[in-house]
Protein backbone atom coordinates (compact mmCIF):
# COMPACT_ATOMS: atom_id res chain seq x y z
CA UNK A 1 0.00 0.00 0.00
CA UNK A 2 1.21 3.49 -0.73
CA UNK A 3 1.52 6.18 1.91
CA UNK A 4 -1.25 8.28 0.34
CA UNK A 5 -3.88 5.66 0.93
CA UNK A 6 -2.90 5.67 4.60
CA UNK A 7 -3.33 9.43 4.94
CA UNK A 8 -6.69 9.29 3.18
CA UNK A 9 -8.16 6.97 5.81
CA UNK A 10 -10.89 8.56 7.92
CA UNK A 11 -9.51 9.81 11.19
CA UNK A 12 -12.36 8.54 13.36
CA UNK A 13 -12.29 4.76 13.04
CA UNK A 14 -14.19 4.04 16.24
CA UNK A 15 -17.08 2.54 14.32
CA UNK A 16 -16.86 -1.24 14.39
CA UNK A 17 -17.04 -1.67 10.62
CA UNK A 18 -14.31 0.91 10.08
CA UNK A 19 -12.02 -0.49 12.74
CA UNK A 20 -10.15 -2.66 10.28
CA UNK A 21 -9.86 -0.78 7.04
CA UNK A 22 -7.08 -2.75 5.38
CA UNK A 23 -7.93 -3.23 1.72
CA UNK A 24 -8.26 -7.01 1.96
CA UNK A 25 -10.77 -7.08 4.79
CA UNK A 26 -14.27 -7.37 3.41
CA UNK A 27 -17.25 -6.16 5.43
CA UNK A 28 -19.01 -8.99 7.21
CA UNK A 29 -21.87 -10.49 5.24
CA UNK A 30 -25.30 -10.00 6.71
CA UNK A 31 -26.57 -13.25 5.22
CA UNK A 32 -25.85 -16.20 7.49
CA UNK A 33 -23.61 -18.81 5.89
CA UNK A 34 -25.09 -22.29 5.50
CA UNK A 35 -23.28 -24.75 7.75
CA UNK A 36 -21.54 -27.65 6.06
CA UNK A 37 -23.49 -30.07 8.26
CA UNK A 38 -26.76 -28.93 6.71
CA UNK A 39 -25.27 -29.37 3.25
CA UNK A 40 -24.11 -32.88 4.21
CA UNK A 41 -27.53 -33.82 5.56
CA UNK A 42 -29.22 -32.54 2.39
CA UNK A 43 -26.74 -34.47 0.23
CA UNK A 44 -27.48 -37.71 2.06
CA UNK A 45 -31.23 -37.14 1.77
CA UNK A 46 -30.92 -36.43 -1.95
CA UNK A 47 -28.92 -39.63 -2.52
CA UNK A 48 -31.47 -41.66 -0.51
CA UNK A 49 -34.34 -40.07 -2.43
CA UNK A 50 -32.68 -40.79 -5.78
CA UNK A 51 -32.11 -44.37 -4.65
CA UNK A 52 -35.74 -44.80 -3.52
CA UNK A 53 -37.07 -43.17 -6.67
CA UNK A 54 -35.03 -45.30 -9.07
CA UNK A 55 -36.15 -48.41 -7.21
CA UNK A 56 -39.79 -47.32 -7.23
CA UNK A 57 -39.72 -46.52 -10.95
CA UNK A 58 -37.98 -49.88 -11.55
CA UNK A 59 -35.21 -48.11 -13.49
CA UNK A 60 -32.90 -50.96 -12.58
CA UNK A 61 -33.76 -54.52 -11.64
CA UNK A 62 -34.02 -55.17 -7.85
CA UNK A 63 -31.29 -57.79 -8.35
CA UNK A 64 -28.91 -54.93 -9.05
CA UNK A 65 -30.39 -52.28 -6.80
CA UNK A 66 -32.91 -53.28 -4.15
CA UNK A 67 -35.12 -50.54 -2.73
CA UNK A 68 -34.24 -48.85 0.58
CA UNK A 69 -37.32 -50.43 2.10
CA UNK A 70 -36.16 -53.90 1.04
CA UNK A 71 -32.73 -53.29 2.54
CA UNK A 72 -34.31 -52.08 5.78
CA UNK A 73 -36.58 -55.13 5.94
CA UNK A 74 -33.59 -57.37 5.36
CA UNK A 75 -31.72 -55.54 8.08
CA UNK A 76 -34.48 -56.40 10.57
CA UNK A 77 -34.69 -59.98 9.33
CA UNK A 78 -30.93 -60.57 9.61
CA UNK A 79 -30.90 -59.03 13.10
CA UNK A 80 -33.61 -61.45 14.22
CA UNK A 81 -33.16 -64.59 12.15
CA UNK A 82 -29.63 -64.20 10.86
CA UNK A 83 -28.01 -64.91 7.51
CA UNK A 84 -25.74 -67.87 6.72
CA UNK A 85 -26.17 -69.37 10.20
CA UNK A 86 -25.42 -66.27 12.25
CA UNK A 87 -27.34 -63.20 13.32
CA UNK A 88 -26.14 -59.76 12.32
CA UNK A 89 -24.87 -59.16 15.84
CA UNK A 90 -22.79 -62.35 15.70
CA UNK A 91 -21.32 -61.25 12.35
CA UNK A 92 -20.52 -57.84 13.77
CA UNK A 93 -18.94 -59.31 16.90
CA UNK A 94 -16.80 -61.69 14.84
CA UNK A 95 -15.55 -58.86 12.65
CA UNK A 96 -14.98 -56.42 15.51
CA UNK A 97 -13.14 -59.15 17.43
CA UNK A 98 -10.75 -59.70 14.54
CA UNK A 99 -10.17 -55.99 14.00
CA UNK A 100 -9.49 -55.31 17.67
CA UNK A 101 -7.22 -58.33 18.01
CA UNK A 102 -5.33 -57.00 15.00
CA UNK A 103 -5.25 -53.51 16.51
CA UNK A 104 -3.79 -54.92 19.70
CA UNK A 105 -1.09 -56.72 17.72
CA UNK A 106 -0.40 -53.57 15.69
CA UNK A 107 0.01 -51.55 18.89
CA UNK A 108 2.25 -54.12 20.55
CA UNK A 109 4.53 -54.24 17.50
CA UNK A 110 3.95 -50.84 15.89
CA UNK A 111 4.50 -48.53 18.87
CA UNK A 112 7.94 -49.96 19.81
CA UNK A 113 8.92 -49.99 16.11
CA UNK A 114 7.81 -46.37 15.80
CA UNK A 115 9.78 -45.49 18.93
CA UNK A 116 12.87 -47.16 17.48
CA UNK A 117 12.46 -45.26 14.20
CA UNK A 118 11.96 -41.97 16.00
CA UNK A 119 14.72 -42.35 18.57
CA UNK A 120 17.63 -44.09 16.89
CA UNK A 121 19.14 -43.79 13.44
CA UNK A 122 19.85 -47.53 13.47
CA UNK A 123 16.21 -48.27 14.22
CA UNK A 124 15.19 -45.94 11.47
CA UNK A 125 17.59 -47.62 9.07
CA UNK A 126 16.17 -51.03 9.87
CA UNK A 127 12.44 -50.40 9.99
CA UNK A 128 11.85 -47.52 7.60
CA UNK A 129 12.47 -49.49 4.36
CA UNK A 130 10.50 -52.49 5.67
CA UNK A 131 7.48 -50.34 6.45
CA UNK A 132 7.73 -48.45 3.19
CA UNK A 133 7.79 -51.81 1.42
CA UNK A 134 4.78 -53.11 3.33
CA UNK A 135 2.66 -49.99 3.26
CA UNK A 136 1.55 -49.79 -0.40
CA UNK A 137 0.81 -53.52 -0.85
CA UNK A 138 -2.94 -54.18 -1.04
CA UNK A 139 -4.20 -56.85 1.40
CA UNK A 140 -5.49 -59.05 -1.39
CA UNK A 141 -1.93 -59.29 -2.69
CA UNK A 142 -0.39 -60.68 0.48
CA UNK A 143 -3.44 -62.70 1.48
CA UNK A 144 -2.35 -65.82 -0.52
CA UNK A 145 1.08 -65.76 1.08
CA UNK A 146 -0.38 -65.41 4.57
CA UNK A 147 -2.62 -68.42 3.88
CA UNK A 148 0.30 -70.50 2.55
CA UNK A 149 2.35 -69.65 5.63
CA UNK A 150 -0.22 -69.62 8.39
CA UNK A 151 -3.15 -71.62 7.03
CA UNK A 152 -6.78 -70.63 6.86
CA UNK A 153 -7.47 -70.28 10.58
CA UNK A 154 -8.33 -67.26 12.65
CA UNK A 155 -4.67 -66.12 13.08
CA UNK A 156 -4.34 -65.58 9.32
CA UNK A 157 -7.39 -63.34 9.22
CA UNK A 158 -6.13 -61.29 12.12
CA UNK A 159 -2.66 -61.11 10.57
CA UNK A 160 -4.01 -59.75 7.27
CA UNK A 161 -5.74 -56.93 9.14
CA UNK A 162 -2.77 -56.35 11.44
CA UNK A 163 -0.39 -55.95 8.50
CA UNK A 164 -2.61 -53.21 7.13
CA UNK A 165 -2.60 -51.50 10.53
CA UNK A 166 1.09 -51.78 11.29
CA UNK A 167 2.41 -48.99 9.09
CA UNK A 168 -0.03 -46.28 10.23
CA UNK A 169 0.63 -47.09 13.89
CA UNK A 170 4.42 -47.23 13.54
CA UNK A 171 4.77 -44.20 11.28
CA UNK A 172 2.48 -42.01 13.40
CA UNK A 173 4.38 -43.04 16.52
CA UNK A 174 7.68 -42.22 14.80
CA UNK A 175 6.50 -38.80 13.67
CA UNK A 176 5.19 -38.09 17.17
CA UNK A 177 8.53 -39.08 18.68
CA UNK A 178 10.45 -36.93 16.22
CA UNK A 179 8.19 -34.01 17.04
CA UNK A 180 8.96 -34.02 20.78
CA UNK A 181 10.39 -30.65 21.72
CA UNK A 182 14.13 -30.72 22.28
CA UNK A 183 13.72 -28.40 25.24
CA UNK A 184 11.32 -30.77 26.96
CA UNK A 185 13.80 -33.61 26.67
CA UNK A 186 16.76 -31.48 27.72
CA UNK A 187 14.87 -30.12 30.71
CA UNK A 188 14.13 -33.66 31.89
CA UNK A 189 17.74 -34.70 31.36
CA UNK A 190 18.98 -31.71 33.31
CA UNK A 191 16.73 -32.78 36.18
CA UNK A 192 18.63 -36.05 36.22
CA UNK A 193 16.39 -38.31 34.12
CA UNK A 194 18.09 -41.33 32.61
CA UNK A 195 17.65 -42.23 28.95
CA UNK A 196 15.00 -44.83 29.83
CA UNK A 197 13.17 -42.35 32.05
CA UNK A 198 13.19 -39.77 29.26
CA UNK A 199 11.60 -42.31 26.90
CA UNK A 200 9.02 -43.45 29.44
CA UNK A 201 8.12 -40.12 31.03
CA UNK A 202 8.77 -37.56 28.29
CA UNK A 203 8.87 -39.04 24.80
CA UNK A 204 5.98 -41.50 25.06
CA UNK A 205 3.47 -39.09 26.63
CA UNK A 206 4.57 -36.35 24.23
CA UNK A 207 3.97 -38.66 21.28
CA UNK A 208 0.63 -39.88 22.62
CA UNK A 209 -1.56 -37.49 20.56
CA UNK A 210 0.23 -38.63 17.42
CA UNK A 211 -0.02 -42.30 18.44
CA UNK A 212 -3.76 -41.96 18.94
CA UNK A 213 -4.11 -40.38 15.52
CA UNK A 214 -2.22 -43.37 14.17
CA UNK A 215 -4.64 -45.75 15.90
CA UNK A 216 -7.56 -43.92 14.35
CA UNK A 217 -6.06 -44.22 10.87
CA UNK A 218 -5.11 -47.85 11.54
CA UNK A 219 -8.62 -48.73 12.65
CA UNK A 220 -9.95 -47.29 9.41
CA UNK A 221 -7.37 -49.15 7.35
CA UNK A 222 -7.98 -52.43 9.21
CA UNK A 223 -11.73 -52.15 8.96
CA UNK A 224 -11.48 -51.62 5.20
CA UNK A 225 -9.43 -54.82 4.77
CA UNK A 226 -12.12 -56.79 6.58
CA UNK A 227 -13.70 -58.24 3.46
CA UNK A 228 -10.34 -59.41 2.16
CA UNK A 229 -9.47 -60.99 5.50
CA UNK A 230 -12.76 -62.87 5.63
CA UNK A 231 -12.47 -64.11 2.04
CA UNK A 232 -11.20 -67.52 3.04
CA UNK A 233 -12.76 -70.09 5.31
CA UNK A 234 -14.67 -67.73 7.55
CA UNK A 235 -18.01 -68.80 8.96
CA UNK A 236 -18.88 -65.48 10.50
CA UNK A 237 -18.16 -61.81 9.98
CA UNK A 238 -19.53 -58.89 8.01
CA UNK A 239 -17.11 -59.44 5.12
CA UNK A 240 -18.03 -63.12 4.99
CA UNK A 241 -21.72 -62.22 5.09
CA UNK A 242 -21.39 -59.87 2.12
CA UNK A 243 -19.45 -62.41 0.08
CA UNK A 244 -21.91 -65.21 0.77
CA UNK A 245 -24.78 -62.93 -0.14
CA UNK A 246 -23.03 -61.92 -3.36
CA UNK A 247 -22.61 -65.57 -4.37
CA UNK A 248 -26.37 -66.13 -4.07
CA UNK A 249 -27.13 -62.72 -5.61
CA UNK A 250 -28.90 -61.59 -2.42
CA UNK A 251 -28.16 -57.98 -3.24
CA UNK A 252 -30.19 -56.49 -0.39
CA UNK A 253 -27.93 -58.23 2.13
CA UNK A 254 -24.86 -56.98 0.25
CA UNK A 255 -26.08 -53.39 0.37
CA UNK A 256 -27.16 -53.77 3.99
CA UNK A 257 -23.73 -55.19 4.88
CA UNK A 258 -21.97 -52.29 3.20
CA UNK A 259 -24.10 -49.80 5.12
CA UNK A 260 -23.44 -51.62 8.41
CA UNK A 261 -19.69 -51.59 7.76
CA UNK A 262 -19.80 -47.88 6.96
CA UNK A 263 -21.89 -47.10 10.03
CA UNK A 264 -19.58 -49.03 12.34
CA UNK A 265 -16.54 -47.29 10.85
CA UNK A 266 -18.23 -43.96 11.52
CA UNK A 267 -19.05 -44.90 15.11
CA UNK A 268 -15.49 -46.17 15.76
CA UNK A 269 -14.05 -42.91 14.43
CA UNK A 270 -16.40 -40.97 16.69
CA UNK A 271 -15.46 -43.05 19.75
CA UNK A 272 -11.72 -42.67 19.14
CA UNK A 273 -12.08 -38.93 18.77
CA UNK A 274 -13.86 -38.85 22.13
CA UNK A 275 -11.08 -40.93 23.66
CA UNK A 276 -8.50 -38.57 22.18
CA UNK A 277 -10.20 -35.59 23.77
CA UNK A 278 -10.32 -37.41 27.11
CA UNK A 279 -6.79 -38.74 27.03
CA UNK A 280 -4.82 -35.89 25.48
CA UNK A 281 -6.77 -32.71 26.25
CA UNK A 282 -3.59 -30.67 25.82
CA UNK A 283 -3.15 -31.57 22.13
CA UNK A 284 -3.36 -28.38 20.10
CA UNK A 285 -3.49 -26.23 23.21
CA UNK A 286 0.18 -25.95 24.11
CA UNK B 1 41.58 -28.07 47.34
CA UNK B 2 38.76 -28.96 49.71
CA UNK B 3 37.14 -25.52 49.68
CA UNK B 4 36.26 -26.07 46.02
CA UNK B 5 34.09 -29.00 47.01
CA UNK B 6 32.34 -27.05 49.73
CA UNK B 7 31.80 -24.03 47.52
CA UNK B 8 31.93 -25.31 43.97
CA UNK B 9 32.42 -23.03 41.03
CA UNK B 10 30.90 -23.59 37.62
CA UNK B 11 33.77 -22.95 35.28
CA UNK B 12 33.93 -22.71 31.51
CA UNK B 13 37.62 -22.90 30.68
CA UNK B 14 38.69 -21.62 27.25
CA UNK B 15 35.68 -23.27 25.71
CA UNK B 16 35.33 -23.51 21.92
CA UNK B 17 32.19 -24.84 20.30
CA UNK B 18 32.13 -25.86 16.66
CA UNK B 19 28.98 -27.44 15.26
CA UNK B 20 29.26 -30.12 12.57
CA UNK B 21 28.85 -28.80 9.07
CA UNK B 22 29.50 -25.17 9.98
CA UNK B 23 32.44 -23.27 8.57
CA UNK B 24 33.18 -21.08 11.60
CA UNK B 25 33.18 -22.03 15.26
CA UNK B 26 30.15 -20.78 17.20
CA UNK B 27 32.28 -19.96 20.26
CA UNK B 28 36.03 -19.51 20.55
CA UNK B 29 38.03 -19.68 23.75
CA UNK B 30 35.51 -18.29 26.19
CA UNK B 31 36.14 -18.56 29.91
CA UNK B 32 33.50 -17.87 32.51
CA UNK B 33 33.58 -18.51 36.25
CA UNK B 34 30.34 -18.66 38.19
CA UNK B 35 30.55 -18.97 41.97
CA UNK B 36 27.63 -19.91 44.16
CA UNK B 37 25.77 -16.69 44.87
CA UNK B 38 26.83 -15.14 41.55
CA UNK B 39 24.29 -14.07 38.99
CA UNK B 40 26.15 -14.07 35.69
CA UNK B 41 24.28 -12.83 32.64
CA UNK B 42 25.41 -13.42 29.07
CA UNK B 43 24.34 -10.76 26.58
CA UNK B 44 25.21 -10.09 22.98
CA UNK B 45 23.87 -9.89 19.48
CA UNK B 46 22.37 -12.91 17.72
CA UNK B 47 24.91 -15.56 16.85
CA UNK B 48 27.36 -14.68 19.59
CA UNK B 49 27.11 -18.14 21.10
CA UNK B 50 25.27 -17.30 24.34
CA UNK B 51 23.05 -20.33 24.21
CA UNK B 52 25.92 -22.58 23.08
CA UNK B 53 27.86 -21.60 26.20
CA UNK B 54 24.86 -22.27 28.41
CA UNK B 55 24.42 -25.67 26.77
CA UNK B 56 28.07 -26.49 27.41
CA UNK B 57 27.53 -25.68 31.08
CA UNK B 58 24.38 -27.81 31.03
CA UNK B 59 26.26 -30.73 29.50
CA UNK B 60 24.05 -30.72 26.42
CA UNK B 61 26.79 -29.59 24.02
CA UNK B 62 30.34 -30.86 24.05
CA UNK B 63 33.06 -28.27 23.43
CA UNK B 64 35.66 -29.06 20.76
CA UNK B 65 38.37 -27.46 22.89
CA UNK B 66 38.52 -26.38 26.48
CA UNK B 67 36.21 -27.82 29.09
CA UNK B 68 33.49 -27.12 31.58
CA UNK B 69 33.90 -28.12 35.21
CA UNK B 70 31.82 -27.99 38.32
CA UNK B 71 33.67 -28.15 41.61
CA UNK B 72 36.69 -29.42 39.65
CA UNK B 73 34.78 -32.31 38.05
CA UNK B 74 34.47 -32.17 34.26
CA UNK B 75 30.94 -31.76 32.93
CA UNK B 76 30.07 -34.49 30.44
CA UNK B 77 26.33 -34.94 30.88
CA UNK B 78 23.34 -32.97 32.09
CA UNK B 79 22.79 -33.30 35.82
CA UNK B 80 20.50 -32.09 38.56
CA UNK B 81 23.30 -29.99 40.06
CA UNK B 82 22.74 -27.66 37.07
CA UNK B 83 19.00 -27.43 36.42
CA UNK B 84 18.04 -25.69 33.19
CA UNK B 85 15.02 -23.48 32.54
CA UNK B 86 14.28 -22.74 28.89
CA UNK B 87 12.49 -19.92 27.13
CA UNK B 88 9.55 -22.02 26.09
CA UNK B 89 8.44 -23.82 29.15
CA UNK B 90 9.45 -27.43 29.01
CA UNK B 91 6.81 -28.50 31.51
CA UNK B 92 4.77 -31.60 30.76
CA UNK B 93 1.23 -30.76 29.65
CA UNK B 94 -0.11 -34.18 30.70
CA UNK B 95 0.70 -33.43 34.34
CA UNK B 96 -0.58 -30.78 36.73
CA UNK B 97 1.74 -28.08 38.01
CA UNK B 98 2.21 -30.05 41.25
CA UNK B 99 2.92 -33.30 39.40
CA UNK B 100 5.51 -31.55 37.24
CA UNK B 101 7.41 -30.46 40.31
CA UNK B 102 6.90 -33.86 41.92
CA UNK B 103 8.45 -35.46 38.83
CA UNK B 104 11.72 -33.67 39.55
CA UNK B 105 11.50 -34.71 43.22
CA UNK B 106 10.93 -38.30 42.17
CA UNK B 107 14.04 -38.26 39.97
CA UNK B 108 15.96 -37.07 43.01
CA UNK B 109 14.65 -40.00 45.02
CA UNK B 110 12.33 -38.10 47.36
CA UNK B 111 9.90 -40.64 48.86
CA UNK B 112 6.41 -40.51 47.41
CA UNK B 113 4.77 -39.50 50.68
CA UNK B 114 6.81 -36.32 50.83
CA UNK B 115 6.58 -35.29 47.20
CA UNK B 116 3.20 -33.54 47.17
CA UNK B 117 3.98 -31.52 50.28
CA UNK B 118 7.43 -30.53 49.05
CA UNK B 119 6.02 -29.68 45.59
CA UNK B 120 3.45 -27.38 47.17
CA UNK B 121 6.19 -25.64 49.14
CA UNK B 122 8.14 -25.02 45.96
CA UNK B 123 5.06 -23.79 44.11
CA UNK B 124 4.36 -21.41 46.97
CA UNK B 125 7.97 -20.21 46.78
CA UNK B 126 7.48 -19.16 43.14
CA UNK B 127 4.08 -17.61 44.06
CA UNK B 128 2.13 -20.35 42.31
CA UNK B 129 0.66 -21.72 45.52
CA UNK B 130 -2.97 -21.92 44.41
CA UNK B 131 -2.27 -23.43 41.01
CA UNK B 132 -1.01 -26.88 42.01
CA UNK B 133 -3.97 -28.71 40.53
CA UNK B 134 -3.98 -26.77 37.29
CA UNK B 135 -2.90 -28.37 34.04
CA UNK B 136 -0.03 -26.64 32.32
CA UNK B 137 -2.13 -25.46 29.42
CA UNK B 138 -4.44 -23.71 31.84
CA UNK B 139 -1.58 -21.48 33.03
CA UNK B 140 -0.47 -18.16 31.57
CA UNK B 141 3.03 -17.74 30.12
CA UNK B 142 4.35 -16.15 33.29
CA UNK B 143 2.82 -18.85 35.49
CA UNK B 144 4.39 -21.53 33.32
CA UNK B 145 7.83 -20.01 33.77
CA UNK B 146 7.21 -19.90 37.51
CA UNK B 147 6.33 -23.59 37.31
CA UNK B 148 9.50 -24.25 35.35
CA UNK B 149 11.53 -22.50 38.04
CA UNK B 150 9.82 -24.48 40.79
CA UNK B 151 10.59 -27.72 38.98
CA UNK B 152 14.22 -26.71 38.45
CA UNK B 153 14.55 -25.83 42.14
CA UNK B 154 13.06 -29.20 43.05
CA UNK B 155 16.28 -30.76 41.76
CA UNK B 156 18.07 -28.80 44.51
CA UNK B 157 20.65 -27.55 42.05
CA UNK B 158 23.86 -25.74 42.92
CA UNK B 159 23.45 -23.71 39.77
CA UNK B 160 20.49 -22.56 37.73
CA UNK B 161 21.01 -22.25 33.99
CA UNK B 162 18.43 -19.94 32.47
CA UNK B 163 18.09 -19.77 28.69
CA UNK B 164 16.09 -16.59 28.03
CA UNK B 165 13.52 -17.68 30.60
CA UNK B 166 11.56 -14.44 30.28
CA UNK B 167 12.00 -14.07 26.54
CA UNK B 168 8.49 -15.14 25.57
CA UNK B 169 6.68 -13.04 28.18
CA UNK B 170 4.98 -9.67 27.75
CA UNK B 171 6.80 -6.62 29.10
CA UNK B 172 4.78 -6.27 32.30
CA UNK B 173 4.94 -9.94 33.26
CA UNK B 174 8.63 -9.87 32.47
CA UNK B 175 9.21 -6.99 34.87
CA UNK B 176 7.45 -8.84 37.67
CA UNK B 177 9.31 -12.08 36.92
CA UNK B 178 12.64 -10.28 37.21
CA UNK B 179 12.08 -9.59 40.88
CA UNK B 180 10.81 -13.15 41.34
CA UNK B 181 14.07 -14.41 39.86
CA UNK B 182 16.06 -12.23 42.25
CA UNK B 183 13.98 -13.40 45.22
CA UNK B 184 14.57 -17.03 44.28
CA UNK B 185 18.26 -16.48 43.70
CA UNK B 186 18.56 -15.00 47.17
CA UNK B 187 16.38 -17.63 48.84
CA UNK B 188 17.84 -20.70 47.13
CA UNK B 189 21.48 -19.66 47.51
CA UNK B 190 22.34 -20.82 44.01
CA UNK B 191 24.67 -19.53 41.34
CA UNK B 192 22.90 -18.44 38.18
CA UNK B 193 24.11 -18.41 34.59
CA UNK B 194 21.55 -16.74 32.37
CA UNK B 195 21.20 -15.79 28.73
CA UNK B 196 19.08 -12.80 27.79
CA UNK B 197 18.42 -10.29 25.03
CA UNK B 198 17.25 -7.65 27.45
CA UNK B 199 19.78 -4.96 28.31
CA UNK B 200 17.78 -3.60 31.24
CA UNK B 201 17.04 -7.14 32.36
CA UNK B 202 20.76 -7.90 32.46
CA UNK B 203 21.42 -4.83 34.59
CA UNK B 204 18.60 -5.57 37.01
CA UNK B 205 19.54 -9.20 37.53
CA UNK B 206 23.28 -9.57 37.19
CA UNK B 207 26.16 -9.40 39.56
CA UNK B 208 28.32 -9.77 36.49
CA UNK B 209 27.47 -9.18 32.83
CA UNK B 210 29.51 -10.89 30.15
CA UNK B 211 29.18 -9.17 26.77
CA UNK B 212 29.77 -11.47 23.81
CA UNK B 213 30.26 -10.62 20.16
CA UNK B 214 29.56 -12.88 17.21
CA UNK B 215 31.73 -14.35 14.47
CA UNK B 216 33.09 -16.38 16.28
CA UNK B 217 31.45 -15.95 19.69
CA UNK B 218 33.91 -14.34 22.10
CA UNK B 219 33.94 -12.18 25.21
CA UNK B 220 34.36 -8.48 24.46
CA UNK B 221 33.75 -7.04 27.93
CA UNK B 222 32.80 -7.99 31.42
CA UNK B 223 30.92 -5.69 33.78
CA UNK B 224 30.65 -6.13 37.52
CA UNK B 225 27.31 -4.66 38.53
CA UNK B 226 25.70 -4.11 41.90
CA UNK B 227 22.05 -3.37 41.19
CA UNK B 228 20.78 -6.87 41.98
CA UNK B 229 22.62 -6.91 45.30
CA UNK B 230 21.04 -3.57 46.13
CA UNK B 231 17.62 -5.14 45.49
CA UNK B 232 18.58 -8.15 47.57
CA UNK B 233 19.48 -5.88 50.48
CA UNK B 234 16.04 -4.32 50.44
CA UNK B 235 16.10 -1.37 48.03
CA UNK B 236 12.94 -1.11 45.89
CA UNK B 237 13.44 -2.05 42.25
CA UNK B 238 11.89 1.14 40.88
CA UNK B 239 14.24 3.27 42.91
CA UNK B 240 17.19 1.33 41.53
CA UNK B 241 16.01 1.75 37.96
CA UNK B 242 15.50 5.48 38.51
CA UNK B 243 19.07 5.88 39.78
CA UNK B 244 21.19 7.91 37.31
CA UNK B 245 23.89 5.27 37.76
CA UNK B 246 21.48 2.72 36.28
CA UNK B 247 20.94 4.86 33.18
CA UNK B 248 24.69 5.38 32.83
CA UNK B 249 25.40 1.66 33.12
CA UNK B 250 22.69 1.00 30.58
CA UNK B 251 24.34 3.36 28.08
CA UNK B 252 27.73 1.80 28.66
CA UNK B 253 26.39 -1.73 28.28
CA UNK B 254 24.51 -0.84 25.09
CA UNK B 255 27.70 0.66 23.64
CA UNK B 256 29.64 -2.48 24.52
CA UNK B 257 27.06 -4.74 22.86
CA UNK B 258 26.95 -2.77 19.62
CA UNK B 259 30.64 -1.91 19.60
CA UNK B 260 32.15 -2.21 16.15
CA UNK B 261 28.75 -2.24 14.54
CA UNK B 262 27.55 0.71 12.42
CA UNK B 263 25.03 2.65 14.51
Amino acid sequence: MSVTSYSERPATGTDESDAISVPWSRPARKRRAVSSRVVSAVTILVVLAAWALSARLQLVSPVFLPSPAAVWTKFIVVINDGFVDATLLQHIIASLGRVFAALLAAIVIGVPVGLAIGISTVGRGIFDPLLEFLRPIPPLAYLPLVIIWFGIGEPSKILVIAIAMLAPVALSTASGVRGVSRERINAARSLGATRAQVVRHVILPSALPSILTGLRIALGAGWSTLVAAELVAATRGLGFMIQSAAQFLVTDVVVMGILVIATIAFVLEFIIRRIERQLVPWAGRE
Amino acid sequence: MPHLVLDPHLILDKVSVHYDGQAAPAVERVSIDVAKGDFVVLVGRSGCGKTSLLNVAAGLVEPVRGNARIGGTPITDPGPDRAVVFQNDALFPWLTARENVAFALRLRGVPQAERARRADELLALVKLGGAGDKRIWELSGGMRQRGGLARALAAEPEFLLLDEPLGALDALTRERMQTTLLDLWTAAQVGVLMVTHGIEEALVLATRIVVLAPGPGRVVRTFETGFSRRYASGEPIRGIKADPAFAAARGELTDAIFEGEAA
